[in-house]
């Protein structure tokens, strides 16, 4: 052995005690001075997400495209796109992220390619030809219309003319974003093909993009069909037999009970995105009410052993608002974006700082109970610095602005003139990278990042977070979201306090009665769990986490 | 044989169990190894111990009908024997690999335990051969041998060689399971001959210093010689490099000072000043270049080197038993390695009068540090270190990072060493800060 040929300790369930770690390859750190990130950049930051202890970096798309839709219009499956660096890059970034103890995983839209690809350009030039089936076409442009439109903002329909082939193709997303046709053996070989061509590079996984669309049937919306599930089964076998430790995870913005059926029996999606949490989280917090919380977590069915929700507060999308009812959604958007141009096609476009207004005990408060609930965490690169949005840039784009590094030009991102960046930095008062960025966090004791450092940490010392039993206590306080995590040994009592006054709260713990709660930042021993129920007070947006010790000096 | 009992009640009264704090839940052998079928019959056991918060360590054992076979001199020769003829032997999920790397000597004799080990089990035979039996296992190359391998190749001489070494290669991981490597006969462990030598020819020992300065230089810059191995290759520290470090160090300090227990006395001269530590952190670290980082000694004392025939011998790359694999293979600034040193040098000074009744001679530790800081200056690659003040500044950042953190080890292992880290912290909270 000269080299191990792996870095990690045999562990299948690796992912439910990950912490995640969202990154978006263009805005993180620039290594060639082309004012874009890229692969060697990101080779270069490594040393700072080890120390900020993520587990697992998931990318957003790193493969060519014409960037229409940030990377997830794919011109090519097998490759990097020349902006980020080229397939050894890649390799090399996978094989150092693993030396560290970093696991890699990378989104892969299946749904659809760029109109650029090549496929779609042979499908349309010749319907006879290799590629004539490899997309949805029709001369019928009513076909399927009880399938909604997703980006309402865009697009009218989800047929678009094609004046070379004079026949309609079908997409769910954009326009030039045409759907594969998965009912073509060769289509689902060829996505077999890409998975495994990642995995032999030794990538951990992928987040696996838009996944409820795959197929299309006639008297259906054109979601959660059978025929998705049992190609994603199919992929599922296929990762399993051929490699050890991977993870598949679905992004499938439903209802838990629909995306649920994306785990099967434990043989289809390692994990699954829970969309309809994160608003909720919004609601309870601007509310002062554990109740949208406490509900949303009961409605959500269990799921298999080997599987794990993915959990989060913002991403590179807005923020979605489709799995509320209509009435939460006006609330939401009262709430939080009082700008117009804040929304964007079902959702808020803005960052976890500036959707809390900067309050810091708000962020705290988030991301605890965020770190709390039964899931894997993911972070959102930025978020934990603090950093804002820019809602004057378009589309998605004013949250995937630079990443703040230093006080110094271009926010230490890029040594390329101003002009060449990708998109420009945040410059403004309150959220510009001179008022908020990672050097000067690291050197302030009592910065949001040395906090979520320590957050991080603590979580990881204790599997009952990603592996522990959820229970709800329901306090008579209403402003008081309150749980128990059991796992083996360690029982752990979160107690978080939503209201923006100071609160006091009895919790019935007579089941730990002679039980003593440490908590867990400052590993302070609280009175004995005796047989009254327990008085707890806390402070305005406060929150407790409690190690539930049995008693051992009596 | 292998009750689960058992398993615990062996590991966790071993030396060699590092966590002697944790409370144990469960233990299971993940996979295990015949490496020996005839009488005497030689199993290798990989134990995972599970603790009551669900986290778990991994553990080499080699059991006969005792869980302690290398007790038994015929089993470790066994081991060798192994490693001589480049044995593969399978289990159940994986196969330990031996490797030889050259010719060694022939027959084995005799065989005798090395006593008083923090972390691994070491034999010594017929004081030609060592063979050191790491015992937590964690995925991924023992930087004890990757170290050794390129300080072999690239012709660092004052290192004891490689001989060989066994890994295991499985479904739970891949580890590097021991090494073999030269015995240095008759050699002094520098912490030895520094207390041998305090009432009797110290300025020799001083002396002496300069030398050790210059092997410490040379490791470093030969560890840094290479740009074509990226396991090796010198790096530019990046931005924000000098601000991980204050970070590390300042939750370090945070967290130690937080579990302070209320019954110690030796404490009292630090006790409350934690903010007053940190302070001191935030003024050191103001400083301008950084040098660069490299792969280090990484738990660099002077119980980690050898004094023979003249000159000294460096030992044991493993880095700090207690840090996980990714963080003992962090690129680093070399001068923590030199930190570590320094900090060596008031631990054997305060230890004289607490172990022989010697007080050192005066001015022992200063002369020591000088000459010691003069031959590495003379012999490290400059490009590796920062110059001027910024050197003195780093040193004592790194020297601070070293007494907080053997402040949690004495509190954890040696509650009557405790003053020593403390008077170490002291001290680095009145001096001035280098300008």
């Amino acid at each position: 052995m000269t080299e191990p040929s792996n870095w990690f300790e045999r562990d299948p369930l690796w992912f439910k005690r990950a912490v995640f770690y969202e990154i978006h390859l263009r805005g993180f750190y620039d290594g060639n001075d082309d004012g874009s990130g890229d692969f060697r950049g990101l080779t270069d930051k490594l040393d700072y997400l080890q120390w900020l202890g993520v587990d697992c970096l998931w990318l957003l798309p790193p493969y060519p495209s014409p960037l229409r839709d940030g990377g997830y219009d794919i011109s090519d499956f097998f490759s990097i796109h020349p902006d980020y660096g080229n397939v050894d890059d890649f390799k090399l970034f996978v094989d150092q992220a693993h030396q560290r103890g970093m696991r890699v995983i990378s989104d892969l839209v299946m749904n659809h390619t760029s109109a650029d690809h090549p496929w779609f350009q042979e499908s349309r030039a010749d319907p006879d030809g290799p590629y004539g089936d490899w997309y949805v076409w029709s001369d019928d442009d009513t076909r399927w219309d009880d399938a909604r439109i997703i980006f309402l903002d865009t697009e009218p329909s989800n047929w678009t003319w094609d004046p070379v082939r004079l026949q309609y193709y079908w997409h769910r997303f954009f326009s030039h974003q045409p759907d594969l046709n998965y009912d073509n053996p060769e289509v689902q070989e060829q996505m077999l093909n890409v998975l495994r061509f990642w995995l032999d590079l030794g990538i951990d996984g992928f987040r696996l993009d838009a996944v409820p669309y795959l197929y299309e049937r006639d008297g259906t919306n054109g979601e959660n069909l059978p025929e998705t599930h049992a190609f994603l089964k199919r992929l599922r076998a296929e990762v399993d037999a051929r490699y050890t430790d991977r993870v598949l995870l679905a992004e499938a913005n439903q209802w838990p009970a629909d995306v649920v059926e994306y785990f099967g029996d434990g043989d289809e999606c390692h994990m699954a995105f829970h969309f309809p949490v994160m608003p909720r989280l919004f609601m309870a917090v601007r509310r002062e009410d554990a109740l949208p919380m406490v509900e949303i977590l009961e409605s959500t069915p269990n799921i298999p052993e080997n599987a794990q929700w993915g959990l989060f507060l913002r991403n590179h999308d807005e923020l979605t608002l489709e799995m509320v009812t209509d009435d939460e959604r006006d609330y939401m958007y009262e709430e939080y974006a009082k700008d117009p141009r804040m929304k964007l096609n079902l959702g808020i476009r803005r960052r976890l700082a500036p959707l809390l207004d900067n309050g810091r005990d708000e962020i705290q408060l988030m991301h605890a109970i965020l770190f709390s609930l039964p899931g894997s965490p993911v972070l959102y690169y930025g978020d934990e610095i603090g950093m804002g949005d820019n809602i004057f840039l378009g589309d998605r784009d004013g949250v995937r602005t630079p990443m703040q590094w230093t006080g110094d030009r271009n926010g230490g991102f890029s040594r390329a003139d101003f002009q060449q960046l990708y998109l420009p930095p945040l410059m403004d008062p309150v959220y510009g990278f001179q008022a908020v960025n990672v050097e000067a966090q690291l050197r302030q004791p009592n910065s949001i990042l040395r906090w979520i450092h320590r957050l991080i940490a603590l979580r990881k010392d204790h599997p009952v977070f990603g592996l522990g039993t959820y229970e709800a206590l329901r306090p008579e306080n209403p402003r008081i979201f309150a749980h128990v995590r059991t796992y083996e040994d360690d029982v752990v009592l979160c107690v978080h306090n939503l209201a923006r006054s100071a609160q006091a709260v009895e919790l019935d713990l007579s089941r730990w009665q002679g039980s003593v709660p440490e908590e867990m930042f400052g590993r302070t021993r609280f009175p004995a769990i005796g047989e009254l129920p327990y008085l707890l007070t806390l402070a305005p947006r406060g929150f407790f986490w409690f190690q539930l010790r049995k008693d051992e000096s009596e | 044989m292998t009750d689960e009992r058992e398993l615990i009640e062996f590991v966790t009264s071993q030396r060699w169990f590092g966590s002697k704090t944790r409370e144990v839940a469960h233990s299971q052998v993940v996979d295990r190894a015949t490496l020996r079928q005839d009488d005497p019959r030689l199993e290798l056991l990989l134990v995972e111990i599970r603790f009551d918060t669900g986290t778990h360590e991994t553990y080499q054992l080699l059991a006969d009908e005792t869980l302690d076979a290398l007790g038994d001199p015929r089993h470790v020769r066994e081991l060798v024997h192994m490693i001589r003829s480049g044995a593969k032997m399978p289990g159940a999920d994986g196969v330990v690999e031996f490797a030889p790397v050259s010719g060694f000597p022939g027959e084995l004799r005799e065989a005798r335990p090395v006593g008083a080990e923090q972390s691994n089990t070491s034999i010594v035979f017929d004081e030609e051969l060592i063979l050191k039996v790491f015992r937590r296992l964690e995925a991924g190359i023992n930087p004890e041998l990757e170290v050794l391998r390129f300080l072999t190749e690239h012709g660092f001489a004052n290192i004891a060689e490689l001989y060989g070494w066994y890994t295991y290669a499985g479904r739970q991981m891949d580890a590097t399971l021991g090494i073999l490597q030269r015995f240095v006969a008759g050699g002094l462990d520098g912490w030895e001959h520094a207390l041998a030598t305090m009432s009797g020819d110290a300025d020799g020992f001083i002396r002496s210093m300069r030398r050790l300065g210059e092997v410490t230089g040379t490791m470093h810059s030969t560890l840094g010689s290479d740009p074509n191995d990226p396991n090796f290759a010198p790096e530019e520290t990046s931005g924000e490099s000098l601000g991980l470090l204050t970070a590390t160090v300042d939750e370090e300090i945070e967290s130690v000072f937080l579990d302070l227990p209320d019954d110690v006395p030796e404490l009292e001269p630090i006790r409350g000043r934690a903010e007053e530590v940190r302070e001191r952190l935030r003024l050191l670290t103001n400083l301008g270049g950084t040098g660069r980082v490299i792969r280090c000694h990484g738990d660099f004392h002077l119980g980690q080197t050898l004094w023979g025939d003249g000159d000294w011998i460096v030992l044991d790359f493993e880095g700090e038993p207690a840090r996980s694999l990714p963080e003992r293979r962090r690129k680093r600034s070399p001068l923590r390695d030199v930190a570590g040193m320094l900090r060596s040098f008031a631990y054997v000074a305060s230890a004289a009068p607490l172990q022989l009744a010697v007080e050192p001679p005066p001015g022992w530790e200063s002369r020591v540090r000088d000459e010691f800081l003069a031959g590495y200056r003379a012999t490290v690659e400059q490009s590796l270190v920062p110059s001027g003040a910024a050197m003195n500044k780093l040193l004592s950042v790194f020297e601070l990072e070293k007494a907080v953190y053997e402040l949690r080890y004495e509190l954890n292992n040696r509650p009557d060493w405790v003053q020593i880290p403390v008077a170490g912290i002291v001290r680095l909270l009145e001096e001035e800060v280098p300008v």
